[in-house]
């Protein structure tokens, strides 16, 4: 217990050191969320993340992780929040072009064919017709669905509905990527797959990405930094510095020891959040 | 499920088609042999003869058809965008729908084709009457339809609609909207056989035209091949709609 909150601060003035540098695309400190008198969802939360940085957030099901990103979205009430929350500088705000959200389930609609699915969100947000359709067709292209352009989603498997999705996502021009658990309903093999996909679209443009998961390979394999969260009420636990070099692919990673190496690392973690 | 193929389907034309010509026969035989009496059942060939007469040399079922489609047009189009106007204005308004829901369902409540005779009272014996009970009948389905599709929206579709910053006229017009249109659509398939319902109803109770009022004309004056020769016609213009609303569903809800 001790040694958790000693380390959080460590991270917290490290993150704070790096941040000079750059102004933070996403500063907590001291966040919390209630949402009743005895529901305390997140607890005195700190956490600084620099532009095009990709940091993942882990822990235990139900320890606020989505909350984080609601709150980033914009999606939570203020009364129940307390403490600071900035997304590039400003309270989050519902709606706000500097974050684009990708959910757990596809969101997709099915009376838009995949073309019209991937230009959704640029066309919500006012990106006229032919630049949004032009860079649609490209991203559906990057994400490996040349030639599916016409079709609807219930003619697409549900990684190529989560690879429609991903396109939506990055077809938005907003400098923070909030993801809940892209993956979580994709096999192990298709998850691979849409890793690689991501990864090689953030590589890209390196825009900066909260990416939530219950997976810690994955978390690991994605990010630069992961930031473990305890049992409700979600405290941060640890921020760990991920130092394997990129461009990565997940699939060539299974292979490297000091890939699984941190794995475990987290994983001691995430057991010692479980049981304080 | 077990599904026959290309030839199946062709056997079971010829199969259908054999065994209405086998009740058609039967039919004829027993009404000419007496079996039967012609005057309650009438005869195949002779509802035959009335309808060639009536409908291509006469043209006189063509004109009450006429009457009768431009009554069901009438009630069907008023009562669907009214249906769909104050259903969308509730699933916008919460308010209104707290406020008004229980009033509409006790209207719906009612047997509204009882209302019959007050709206021939009110609108008189021509085709005005007949527009207002078959939009009576139309406009409850069309309305509780929309209510149902315009909630349909899922969950998921609101998060990222307010992520996003969509305004409440793209929530409405990219999300409720389509999310709704395949319950609407079952209201309006049903709503337009009420339409006709509720027109030939009132037709039969008192009207000037329309295939209603031929109907309770040829069936005082004991007509009964007449009666069912207009039942036959009455029945095409029902499988005509349906076959149309079918072919509009699968147009517009392709992507289903």
């Amino acid at each position: 217990m001790m040694s958790a909150q000693v380390e959080t601060r460590g991270a917290v003035t490290l993150t704070d050191r790096l941040a000079d540098a750059a102004p933070a695309a996403v500063e907590v400190c001291n966040f919390n969320v209630r949402f009743s008198a005895e529901v305390l969802a997140v607890q005195d939360a700190s956490l600084m993340v620099r532009p095009g940085e990709f940091v993942s957030i882990v822990g235990p099901s139900g320890c606020g992780k989505t909350t984080l990103l609601n709150h980033a979205a914009g999606l939570l009430p203020a009364e129940v929040c307390s403490g600071i929350f900035k997304v590039n500088g400003r309270q989050p705000r519902e709606g706000s072009h500097d974050v684009a959200y990708m959910l757990a389930r596809d969101a997709l609609c099915p009376w838009r064919t995949a073309l019209g699915n991937a230009e959704l969100g640029a066309e919500i947000r006012g990106v006229a017709a032919a630049e949004r359709r032009a860079l649609a067709r490209d991203l559906l292209a990057q994400v490996g669905l040349a030639g599916f352009e016409d079709a609807y989603p219930k003619a697409l498997s549900q990684g190529m509905r989560q690879r429609v999705a991903l396109a939506r996502t990055f077809c938005l021009d907003s400098p923070l990527l909030l993801m809940d658990e892209p993956f979580g309903a994709l096999d192990a093999q298709t998850k691979l797959q849409l890793e690689d996909v991501l990864l090689s679209l953030w590589e890209k443009t390196r825009r900066t990405v909260l990416f939530v998961t219950h997976d810690l390979s994955e978390a690991v394999c994605m990010s630069d930094r992961v930031i473990v969260m305890t049992a409700r009420p979600g405290r941060i636990l640890a921020d760990v510095r991920i130092d394997l070099e990129r461009p990565r692919s997940a699939r060539s990673l299974q292979k490297d020891p000091r890939f699984h190496e941190l794995c475990g690392e987290l994983w001691a973690k995430l057991e010692e959040g479980m049981t304080t | 499920m077990k599904t026959i193929g290309k030839r199946g389907r062709f056997f079971a034309l010829v199969a259908r088609v054999l065994l209405l010509m086998v009740f058609f026969l039967v039919w004829e035989y027993m009404a000419a042999k007496k079996f039967v009496d012609p005057i309650m059942t009438g005869r195949p060939s002779g509802i035959a003869r009335f309808f060639w007469n009536e409908f291509f040399v006469t043209g006189n079922l063509v004109a009450q058809l006429g009457w009768t489609l431009l009554a069901v047009s009438g009630a069907f189009i008023l009562a669907s965008v009214l249906g769909l106007f104050v259903g969308m204005t509730f699933v916008t308004n919460p308010f209104l729908d707290a406020m008004l829901n229980p009033i509409f369902t006790a209207l719906n409540a009612m047997p509204r084709i009882a209302l019959a005779p007050l709206f021939l009272l009110w609108f008189g014996l021509g085709i005005s009457s007949k527009i207002a009970i078959g939009a009576s009948l139309t406009f409850f389905i069309v309305f509780y339809s929309t209510l149902a599709g315009g909630r349909s929206v899922s969950q998921d579709h609101i998060v990222l609609a307010r992520t996003l910053g969509a305004s409440g006229t793209q929530m409405f017009r990219m999300f409720t909207l389509p999310s709704a249109v395949p319950v609407i659509f079952n209201g309006l398939k049903l709503g337009l056989m009420f339409s006709l319902f509720g027109v030939v109803g009132g037709e039969l109770l008192a009207s000037e035209n329309g295939l209603g009022q031929t109907l309770a004309l040829l069936a005082a004056a004991f007509n009964t091949d007449g009666v069912f020769a207009t039942i036959f016609v009455l029945s095409l213009v029902g499988v005509a709609f349906t076959s149309v609303m079918n072919t509009l569903e699968n147009h517009l809800l392709r992507w289903r």
